[in-house]
């Protein structure tokens, strides 16, 4: 009887041996970077996504009808309060536009090159990762343009790169990830550093020149030193400066864009380099 | 006709495992809360509870693990390794334990989700940069996951026993 229980337990252990190796070498073939798995993901991506594209849809529609047909109440008076803001927001753009007429002129006469972010591609968030690492799916992809390493931001700030892209849809690793750093420069002092995803909803202070006059508050901009987000971009806000621990103190950064709640994300697909140094041929005395 | 019906069964399965995970991440999405549930650690747990037969659990706990591996980002066979071992023990706890007590699913769900978070992190650790793996609410994220899973594993349970009841 027990000879029978063995043999029919055989093949239990034959399948379990054979799974774990299976995900071992595909774990040890990363860590050595033997063989690109990269087409394991595609293939899945690829295959996966437009479940998930179609769901995000449905609930998108199921969302816009509620709140298009069914949630009514109170329309009129925030009709009236966003004519309000509206008004008030087209002043502010009139004098952000003279501002700029007037920075334009500056930077003209300085020899400055333009600035920008170069070619933005508007793509929709359809999914966060199943596996609680700090990754999206959106539905852009590499027809579109994208590869890995292109910079995903929104106006408020910078939201992460992608890491992986199949033909319409790409995975964005958020800044928040354990696995993600970010070249930066204070806003205030220009003192350039690297901030750290913690895989938490902060990041963390990796590196800065000067830490002394941090301050919670003090804003920290993309600085361009990576070669992956363009220069100037709204990265964090400090909330907390720590005791030293070994040589920095440690120093909690919020992320400026509200990275729980994205539904449009841009990708720069062209980066415009701003460079802010004076051209000796273009620069002109002004009288 | 019985190969047929082999087929279908698959297909199910297929389609349901699928589901999970296509489900698992439009909620991560919609719902942050929903970030803190594993389904795929829920649909092994309990596949290996009810079917009681460790080859398919080894099976789905594969194929789940891979899945949210290549739709995360993260590190390809660390959620299906550890899918496929919680697949396996659960299993092997339905043939030899009375997982119908709610006293043991309890535990098995809560330990099962403990275990697949240490060990994910221990994989991501071991090939990944040594630097600032986890964040520091890494321990409370875990137990707060691992309190949402075995309480929706239970009603997903009890949904299952009421569906035997009623069958029978």
């Amino acid at each position: 009887m027990s000879r029978i229980v063995v043999a029919s337990k055989k093949p239990v252990w034959i399948a379990l041996t054979v799974a774990l190796v299976i995900h071992i070498a595909l774990i040890s073939l990363q860590g050595h970077r033997r063989i690109d798995t990269g087409f394991i993901r595609v293939w899945v991506l690829d295959s996966l996504a437009p479940l998930e594209k179609l769901a995000d849809r449905l609930l998108f529609g199921a969302r816009q009808a509620w709140d298009r047909y069914i949630v009514l109440v109170g329309v009129h008076e925030e009709n009236l309060r966003l004519k309000r803001e509206n008004d008030e927001l087209r002043m502010q753009v009139i004098q952000e536009q003279e501002a700029i007429a007037e920075a334009e002129r500056i930077r003209a006469l300085a020899g400055f090159k333009p600035s920008g972010i170069g070619k933005p591609l508007i793509a929709r968030v359809i999914a966060r990762d199943p596996a609680r690492s700090q990754t999206i799916t959106i539905d852009k992809g590499r027809v579109h343009g994208l590869r890995p390493d292109i910079a995903v931001i929104t106006p408020a700030g910078v939201v992460g790169r992608v890491i992986q892209s199949s033909n319409f849809f790409s995975i964005v690793q958020l800044i928040i990830d354990s696995q993600s750093a970010v070249g930066v420069m204070l806003q205030s002092t220009r003192r350039q550093g690297i901030l750290k995803g913690t895989g938490g909803p902060d990041l963390d202070l990796d590196y800065i020149d000067d830490d002394n006059d941090l301050k919670e508050g003090d804003m920290f901009l993309t600085s361009g030193g990576d070669r992956i987000y363009p220069k100037g971009m709204p990265v964090g806000v400090i909330t907390s400066v720590g005791a030293r621990r070994g040589l920095l103190k440690v120093v909690r950064v919020r992320p400026s864009a509200d990275l729980g709640r994205l539904e449009e994300v841009m990708c720069v697909i062209e980066r415009q380099e701003k460079v802010d140094v004076v051209d000796p041929t273009q620069v002109q005395a002004v009288p | 006709m019985n190969r047929i019906t082999t087929l279908g069964l698959f297909g199910r399965f297929a389609t349901a495992l699928i589901g999970v995970v296509v489900i698992q991440g439009i909620l991560s999405f919609k719902f942050k809360v929903f970030g803190y549930f594993d389904l795929p650690l829920i649909c092994c747990v309990y596949y290996g509870f009810t079917l009681s037969n460790p080859i398919a659990s080894i099976v789905i706990g594969s194929s789940l693990g891979l899945m949210q591996d290549s739709l995360s980002g993260g590190i390809l066979g660390a959620n299906g390794l550890s899918k496929t071992l919680i697949a396996f023990l659960a299993a092997s706890a339905g043939q030899k334990f009375a997982v119908d007590q709610l006293i043991t699913r309890v535990f098995a769900l809560f330990l099962f989700s403990l275990g697949d978070d240490i060990l994910v992190t221990i994989l991501a650790l071991v090939v990944g940069p040594t630097s600032n793996p986890t964040y520091s609410g890494a321990m409370g994220s875990w137990l707060l996951s691992a309190t949402f899973n075995t309480l929706f594993g239970l009603v997903l349970f009890g949904y299952h026993d009421r569906w035997r009841d009623a069958t029978t």
